[in-house]
């Protein structure tokens, strides 16, 4: 290796690890990975690496010492930068359990319109009682989530920390004879709330007045 | 071809969140170097058995990071010649017994008192069992060889022979006291602390790769499916949180999703099991251990948390 790419190849590696975590905050592609409050500590850690990536840079002394893991690690770097997260949403929520465990304490409550789907789901885990429920307007959004043993329902991940701890939740929704819902696919839904029996039990059911189908949001996952 | 599209994001997921935590540690090992160069005030951190390892977690107190960003700060002490007690006690209860931890355990768990006094408790009694098993080896068998050489310079010669320091002059008679090393420049400290980010960046992205491989291939509702088995839960939630591999300043958010459907003794095994030993982790205990003393930590990890989630079982069930 020639002097001038050793006395480089510490820089460039931690310019390309910078210029990942950076890159993934400016363009929005940690909003897929991670939960909002880390974003500014995962830029600014970018910022740190870059700076110093520079200063030694311009201190140009020969590498005394390189690990192979270095190039290997810079390569992959590249690859991140290169091959942005796309995740099968409704893959990860098929190995996931997708229950809220205690986390269902209502602080308070949006009109029905203004509900979201995960207000939705919170709402009816604290207070399931689907007849207080029947008739009121839905304006929800969400990915097509597959049912091991049902029909589809409509649902979002949930995100404490990372991809890693995603947790799906979901509404079942009466879809019309006429519309056949694709696994992953981002839909809006606009209609009602009904009541279903299932299993002899009754249970909130989203009827649909319109679906329209939508790319996925640029958050889309939930706190 | 969408599991590898899944298993890429989550191993960026895992990889991006570490990353900021990893640079942290790597910046506090660098500054503790550059504050005091020789590290003379390691060398008198407590040996005894019990007070070194119960000094090593108070500094976590002091240092707070995770478990990605424990692990330089501890190899730093290491090598500036801390007792062996001490850095061990502070690499594997510091992750937990720091003030970002704790206060992110008490706004998962508010109304779980017994857990917020539990986990620390827990943690510190995992610390002082492992660093009392592994220090029934000699330094030599169980710390990584250039971590091992480096500490060595940093001993006294009354200590450490010639042979085993590799530096000095055979016949001449050990300095009484060694010359005070002088403060390195900032630009030399960043040069070592960026050296040593890399090796570590590296380890961590075997590490996450691997834990974003098994979390995509094994179905978690398996592991949760075991429900309220005293034993079994705490073994299914042990397994858990080897695989997960959350930082330990976030993971009691990922155990308020699922606190409900397990045994109180198995969200504590997972709360105090997960900072020290998982997926993530072990490619970066390669820069502090040999692989036979990280094989005896994730064993005699394992025994000690059973054996707490039970008792926890036994006493809360």
């Amino acid at each position: 290796m020639g002097e001038s790419l050793a006395a480089l190849i510490r820089p460039l590696a931690l310019a390309l690890w910078g210029a990942v975590l950076l890159v993934s905050t400016l363009t929005g592609r940690l909003e897929l990975l991670l939960r909002g409050v880390f974003h500014p500590l995962v830029g600014l850690s970018g910022v740190v690496l870059l700076a110093i990536a520079l200063q030694q840079a311009l201190q140009g002394r020969r590498e005394r010492r390189w690990s192979r893991s270095w190039g290997l690690s810079a390569l992959l770097a590249i690859a991140v930068l290169a091959l942005p997260p796309n995740p099968s949403f409704s893959d990860l929520a098929s190995n996931r359990n997708s229950d809220l465990g205690s986390e269902v304490e209502l602080d308070f409550l949006l009109p029905p319109g203004q509900r979201s789907l995960t207000d939705w789901v919170r709402l009816l885990r604290s207070q399931p009682d689907p007849q207080l429920y029947d008739g009121d307007p839905v304006r929800i959004s969400g990915f097509v989530l597959t049912q091991p043993d049902g029909p589809p329902q409509l649902g979002r991940l949930l995100v404490r920390c990372c991809l890693a701890d995603a947790t799906p939740i979901g509404l079942p929704v009466r879809w019309p004879a006429s519309f056949t819902p694709k696994p992953d696919q981002w839909l809006a839904i606009e209609g009602s709330m009904g009541v279903e029996r299932v299993a002899g039990q009754e249970r909130s059911v989203v009827l649909p007045g319109r679906i329209r189908a939508i790319p996925r949001p640029a958050r889309p996952l939930e706190p | 071809m969408s599991r590898l599209a899944t298993i890429w994001a989550i191993f960026q997921g895992l990889l991006l969140e570490a990353l900021p935590f990893l640079l942290i540690g790597v910046l506090i090992a660098g500054l503790a170097r550059w504050i005091a160069p020789g590290g003379r005030w390691l060398q008198r951190l407590p040996s005894q058995p019990l007070l070194a390892p119960l000094t090593g977690a108070a500094l976590g107190f002091a240092l707070p990071a995770c478990e990605c960003g424990n692990v330089p700060v501890a190899r730093r002490l290491l090598a500036g010649g801390a007792p062996l007690g001490s850095a061990l006690g502070f690499l594997f209860a510091a992750p937990v017994l720091n003030p970002i931890v704790l206060a992110s355990t008490w706004a998962a768990f508010p109304n779980q008192p017994w857990l917020l006094a539990a986990r620390p408790l827990a943690a510190l009694l995992l610390a002082l069992a492992l660093s009392a098993l592994l220090q029934q080896w000699p330094e030599g068998q169980l710390l990584e060889p250039a971590l091992l050489e480096e500490r060595r310079l940093s001993q006294p010669l009354a200590e450490v022979g010639l042979l085993e320091r590799r530096s000095g002059l055979v016949g001449a008679a050990p300095p009484a006291a060694p010359a005070p090393q002088e403060r390195p420049s900032l630009s030399t400290v960043l040069e070592h602390s960026s050296r040593e980010f890399l090796d570590l960046a590296g380890l961590l992205v075997l590490g996450s790769a691997l834990a974003a491989v098994v979390q995509t291939l094994l179905p978690r509702t398996w592991l949760l499916a075991v429900g309220g088995g005293p034993t079994i839960s705490v073994l299914s939630l042990m397994l858990m949180a080897v695989v997960v591999s959350v930082c330990s300043s976030v993971d009691a958010f990922l155990a308020l999703g699922f606190a409900a459907q397990i045994t109180p003794g198995a969200l504590l095994a997972f709360l105090v099991l997960g900072p020290v030993v998982d997926l993530k982790l072990l490619g970066l205990f390669g820069v502090v251990l040999q692989p036979r003393a990280i094989a005896l930590t994730a064993a005699g990890a394992c025994v000690v948390v059973l054996l707490i989630g039970q008792w926890v079982n036994l006493w809360l069930l």
